[in-house]
This record gives C-alpha cells, structure tokens and sequence, in this order.
C-alpha cells in the first residue's frame, strides 16, 4: 500500500528568548539578544500507510503538536525529509491543504454565528467541492448521525458535543487523504465520545483516509487505533501495533485489592512499597483500594496476595489485564 | 472563475453573519449620532470664534458636511482588522485559518467583503440620503461614479495598512497600543477627525507624502466635486492606485517574511 505520510529524520528547533524574573529582567528581556535553542522534535521518522489510523500519543509538551503543523505545513523543519501525499507541505501549504483536514478539539473551524449547513457551503466553495461529492457526503453523513437537527444550528448555539461533531464532518468533507484529530473528544461526555469515535471509525473505513489521531483518551486509542506511536521530548519512544505493545506487557496483570478501612494507613502503604518495589511493582490508591501493577515474570501474583495479606485483611480482591493507559504511563515514565 | 467563487463565498458568508447582528448596528448608528452631535457643536464653536464665515476655504457647512461623511466611511471601512489578526495569533487560531487552501492575506480580506457592504449599505448610504436631503450640497453626478472607483481603491489601501500593522502582532503580543496608535494615526492623517486644509503647513506636508490621505481625503473630495472633469480626478485616482500597489505588495512581502520567520523559529 502507498504511504500517505513519510517523515526522514525530522528536526524541529526552536529559538526561545531566556527569559528573566521581576521588572527589571522583562525591562532587559527587551533588548536581550540572549536565545536557547530548544528542540522540539528530535530526529523523528515514521511512515503511515494510507487508511491507517494512527494513534499519536506523547504526554503534554512531548511534541506533537509540533509534528502536526509541520504535516499541515505551517511550520517548516530545521532539518530532514517530509512527504504528505506525495509533497512537501510546507513548500507546497496551498495544495497541501486541500488535501488535508484538521480538527482541533478546543477550537472550532467552523463560523460562529452561522448555521452549519451554510459553514459547509462556504467549505464546499473553498474547497470547491463538486455538488455531486458534496451531496453525497451529506447524505453518507446523514447515514451514520443524526444530521438534520444539526445543520440548521448556529454553531454557537451548540453544545460542545455536537460542535466537536460538526467539526470532525466538516473537516471530513472535501474528502481529504488525510485528517488530522487533536484531542477531538475532550471534555465530552462518554455517550458522544463514543458517537464520535463511531463516526470516525466509519468515515475511514468508508473513504479509507488516513487519520492522525492525538488524545490523551486511551479510551479512543483502544477504539480506533491499531498502531500507535508515542513521543516524549520530541524523541520517539515507540512505534508499533497495539498487538504488539500489549504482548510486551502481557505479563503484566494489575492487581486491585480492598483492604479493611482501619487498616488502610500510610504505615501500611509505605511497608507495601517497601516490600514490592524490588519487584519493579507500582502501587496506587484509591479509596480503601490498593492497586498493585505486578510483572508475573519477576513475581507470582499469589506471592504478593499473601504478602499483603500478613500485614493486612483483604475483603475483596480483583485481577486485571493491564489496561493501555497504564501501558502508555509505563512507557512515558520507563521508556519500553 | 472557479477561484472568484471562493473568495465570493466568503463575502457571502460574511453577509449572512452580518444580519444576525441587528443590534450591533442599531448601537453603532446611536453612537455615530452622539459622536456627530458633538462634532457639530465644537465646529459650530469653532467658526462661531472665527471672524470670517470662511476658514482655510471652507465653510461651517462643507466642514460638516466632510466629517460626517468621513465618519460615515470610517465605520465601514474599520473592520477591526488588527484586533482579529492579533486575537488570532494569541489564542493560536490563526493555525486553523493558516490550513485553509488559500493565501491568509486573501482569506482574510474577503472575510470582510461581507461585512464592509454590510456596512456601507446600512450607515454610509443613509447618512448619505439625510446629507444630502437636508444640505443638497452632495453633487449628484459623475462624481458618484468616480467616488466608487476612489473608495474601492481606499478599501484597499485601508487594508493593506491594517494587514502590516496586524502582521505586527507576530512579533508584539501587545495588540491594543498597536492598535490605538494606528488608528490614531490613521484618523489624523487621512483626515478623517480634522479636514486636511486645517492642518498647518508642516503637517500638512506631512500629510501629503503618507498614504492615509488616500483613505479618506481622496474618496470624500471626489465626492464632494461638482460634475468633475477627468483631469480633476485623475491625480487623485492615480495617487491611490500608486498607494493600493504600493502597500500590496509591501503587505505581502512583509507577511512572507513574517510568516517565514515563524514558521523556522516557532511561535
């Protein structure tokens, strides 16, 4: 299959001013020619096939919305390679755009005050969309949500929820080859997160675009995507299929237990810690719960059931897989 | 073709948007009467203080006659370019504006095509029909033709002063004094506050080598011409074209350059 999106060695510094405290610094910061060179993205390369769905993760600041404006070619990179369908973007951003589709979730691309259908004529005329697409959009559209309520809203109007719905179609509309999502389900309630990665997983399996997708919602990761690549201060950490991170983690279970609340003191935290963390164990709380990650290469889930017992009653216990959030945390705090 | 479509779609659009702000418009008219009534009564101080009935070559009632139109172009030809531009850096949506496949320069202005016939049709071409109604001195002829060409090419100028000033909020993250001090200067200059035949001679040198001029002075003596000539107008078109090229290509290239330098050190 063609590759939708190439990176080589991609670079991206950045000259901050240093700043300085108090008056008399911001008054020196004036005429200071003093800059640091900050390195956003450290040498990232990747390639993604067109019709993936490509989760891309990274805690906050790691770099990824840098990496998506320099896809959408807003920003251009200190150094290396890159292609979007076949051109460098940020020498080409016009066309590039055309081809392209982006949904920020905090921001809304569509006309505050007016209706949605007429923000999509206006996007049919920019994009100059043929009619015939563009009726047949709208009514792929209308298969899969409930359209017609929607189109005659300003969007102003809208809840959060069917704006951030109104956004992904608008920018599903020209039919892109790629479409970027940064965090469209944030801040929404689990029904529409759910309607939208539904609406998502649809419109790429029906027009096979390619879909970038950044969140910090592993709830959309285990729904949409098969791969994902995580970077942290701009490096990359990993790039893989879900498949394959879950087999590297498989041997590890998460192990949640409740213990009697008179019981459950900082005494008895510190004394689990102390007693697990050469086994490379994490341990939350919550409530009168003790979660404990455990790696069953390095111990026997039964070995810290008893253990925990010997200091403690257990009223009632439950065994997990590991979930991919704490796959991802194990990954931006260990690395892999 | 295909290309006007898009760029008329956008004044479409900013039509639409416009009507659904009544209120904003009736405000802005009510405001605009208080404004006048005090430009009235400090010009009527002013000639009332003056021992002939005619300053530097004009009368009380041209005076007025040449501030409340310029007022009435003001208020449409003032699209908040700089505060949209800066609000838009700021809040990092001009990133959204930055994907669409057209030239942001362009986006922008068409933007406001909507918007600024909006405007001209509900405050310019009244305050127009009650000058003219109650003083009759409007001359109603070829000049309204000319007058068009002249504020065509002043919506322009306009435009291209407020893009390099909006351009300036890619360095500065202050927007308001920037703001301020362009308007002001803007108003002054192009006499719009005070006619440019009250200026003393120095600035009013001044005034004439600055662009502003070809904002509000050009269009409004136009207009105010009695069946002009071709030879009567022409110094004043060509002085704005010069100016409309002038500043576009200046706007363009400084937002090139702009936008390349944020684009390689980040913003």
């Amino acid at each position: 299959m063609e590759n939708s999106i190439v990176l080589k060695n991609i670079t991206k510094e950045f000259k901050v001013l240093n700043r300085h405290e108090g008056l008399k610094g911001s008054i020196r910061d004036l005429f200071s020619r003093d800059y640091k060179t900050v390195t956003a993205v450290d040498n990232v390369s990747l390639e993604i096939k067109k019709g993936e769905i490509v989760g891309y993760l990274g805690p906050n600041g790691a770099g990824k919305s840098t990496t998506i404006k320099i896809m959408t070619g807003i920003l251009k990179p200190t150094s290396g390679e890159i292609m979007v369908n076949g051109k460098t973007p940020w020498e080409d951003r016009t066309s590039n755009c055309e081809k392209i589709g982006v949904v920020f979730g905090q921001r809304s691309q569509l006309w505050w005050s007016l209706p949605l259908v007429e923000s999509f004529k206006l996007l049919k005329d920019i994009y100059m969309i043929e009619d015939k697409n563009y009726n047949d959009m709208l009514d792929f559209y209308a298969s899969i949500v409930d359209l017609e309520p929607l189109l005659h809203k300003p969007v102003r109007q809208m809840s959060l929820g069917q704006r951030t719905l109104s956004d992904i179609l608008a920018s599903f509309l020209h039919s892109p080859e790629v479409v970027f999502l940064d965090e469209p389900t944030i801040g929404l309630d689990v029904a529409m997160k759910s309607n939208i990665r539904d609406l998502i997983a649809a419109i790429n399996e029906q027009k096979n675009t390619t879909v970038i997708l950044t969140t910090h919602d592993m709830g959309d990761v285990d729904a949409l995507c098969k791969r994902i690549v995580i970077i942290d201060k701009g490096k990359m950490l990993y790039d893989n299929d879900m498949e394959h991170l879950k087999k590297v983690f498989g041997s590890y279970r998460t192990l949640s237990l409740r213990i009697r609340s008179s019981q459950m003191t900082d005494d008895f935290i510190t004394s689990l810690e102390e007693r697990f963390s050469p086994y490379g164990i994490s341990i939350s709380t919550e409530n009168n719960w003790v979660s404990l990650v455990i790696n069953e290469d390095r111990i026997k889930v039964m070995d810290v059931l008893s253990g925990v017992q010997e200091n403690g009653s257990i009223k009632d216990m439950k065994l997990e897989e590991i979930s991919t959030e704490e796959v991802i945390k194990r990954i931006y705090t260990e690395g892999i | 073709m295909s290309k006007m479509r898009k760029y008329l779609a956008l004044t479409r659009a900013g039509i639409i948007e416009e009507l659904g702000f009544r209120l904003a418009t009736i405000v802005m008219i009510f405001g605009n009467i208080i404004y006048l009534t005090v430009i009235y009564f400090l010009w009527r101080s002013i000639f009332a203080s003056s021992p002939t009935p005619v300053v530097n070559g004009m009368t009380f009632e041209s005076t007025l006659i040449y501030l409340v139109l310029a007022t009435a172009i003001f208020n449409f030809m003032e699209m908040y370019t700089v505060w949209e531009m800066g609000r838009n850096v700021q809040s990092g949506k001009i990133v959204l504006d930055l994907v669409r496949p057209m030239e942001y320069r362009s986006y922008l202005f068409w933007s406001y095509t909507g918007p600024t016939i909006m405007q001209f049709l509900t405050t310019f071409i009244p305050t127009f029909i009650i000058v003219e109604c109650v003083t009759k001195a409007i001359p109603l002829g070829i000049n309204l033709l000319y007058f068009i060409i002249s504020i065509i090419l002043a919506v322009m100028i306009n435009y291209s002063i407020d893009f390099m000033v909006g351009t300036i909020c890619l360095y500065s993250e202050s927007i308001w004094g920037i703001n301020i001090m362009k308007q002001v200067i803007v108003l002054l200059f192009s006499g719009a506050t005070i006619p440019l035949a009250f200026f003393p001679e120095g600035l009013a040198k001044v005034a004439s080598v600055l662009p502003f001029k070809a904002v509000y002075d050009g269009p409004l003596s136009i207009l105010l011409m009695n069946s002009p000539e071709i030879c009567d107008v022409l110094p004043i078109l060509e002085l704005q074209a010069f100016w409309a090229v002038m500043l576009y290509l200046l706007s363009v290239g400084f937002w090139k350059i702009s936008l390349r330098q944020i684009t390689v050190n980040g913003g």
